[in-house]
């Protein structure tokens, strides 16, 4: 007998659930026992497209602003592209974005905590830093250049595109690279 | 200012894993692994709580100073004795 469309496809969503890993975590984490071997995966690579990708975009608005409004479609795509990779490494389980700052959340234990809270010290600080020295150059730049208003809004979208991927990708590049590699027991 | 500790030394001779301490004192198992190494220092808690699961003080887990090697240790007891 021909199983209904609809219960083939609910299915598929379910094993498709199941596959994430997200259900067996959830499980685990509300079970009377939660295990303790669970291990963040460092991603020390993956981080770095998207804050490249980011930076080319930028660097392109500011020097090449012409090439942007041209393909407005493909100019979408690139402006879309670094910020959707950055929330994707964001949620991958280097460190949790959701997590509390100062304290161990359900799943992180002290240290994981403490190297969140780092991380994301690390990325605001450095972010306030480029903001707080890029600002004033930006603004210099279109006074000397006598830049257009799509210029500048072409400038102002890439630079908020910048910021949004670094926020999204540094703590968890930061966090990868101080994590060292345990030898096994 | 480093801090030394001995938790695999007392972890051996408990014969007890990395995963087996960490169920016991309610962290991840890579943890112990960093703090074993000394890339994390632990907080007052966690130091007490390991001490505790030891059976010992927690200075003799945790100090500023390098611990003696085991060898110094059995050589100046037997100088004791």
């Amino acid at each position: 007998m021909k199983r209904p469309v609809i219960e083939t496809f609910l299915s598929r969503l379910d094993n498709t659930l199941r596959w994430t890993g997200i259900p067996a975590r959830v499980a685990d984490a509300m079970s009377d026992a939660p295990s303790v071997d669970r291990k963040h995966r460092p991603l020390r690579w993956i981080p770095i497209w998207p804050i490249a990708f980011s930076c080319a975009l930028f660097i392109l608005s500011l020097t090449w602003p012409s090439a942007l409004g041209r393909v407005s479609l493909g100019g979408v795509i690139l402006a879309l592209v670094p910020s959707l990779s950055a929330v994707i490494v964001a949620l991958l389980p280097v460190i949790h974005m959701n997590g509390p700052l100062g304290k161990p959340s359900l799943e992180d234990d002290e240290r994981e905590a403490a190297l969140r809270k780092d991380s994301f010290l690390f990325c605001l600080g450095l972010l306030a830093c480029v903001n707080c020295l890029g600002q004033p150059f930006l603004m210099i730049l279109s006074h000397w250049q006598n830049w257009q208003t799509a210029h500048s809004l072409s400038v102002a979208i890439s630079a908020l595109m910048l910021n949004a991927t670094l926020f999204g990708s540094l703590p968890t590049l930061y966090a990868s690279w101080n994590l060292r590699q345990l030898p096994k027991e | 200012m480093s801090l030394y500790n001995r938790i695999s030394v007392f972890r051996a001779e408990q014969g007890i894993s990395r995963r087996q301490l960490a169920e016991a004192v309610g962290v991840n198992n890579q943890t112990i692994g960093y703090l074993e190494r000394g890339d994390y220092k632990p907080s007052l808690e966690l130091a007490l709580k390991i001490a505790r699961h030891f059976g010992v003080a927690v200075e003799m887990l945790f100090s500023f100073e390098r611990f003696e090697s085991i060898a110094m240790t059995l050589k100046r007891a037997g100088e004791d004795e």
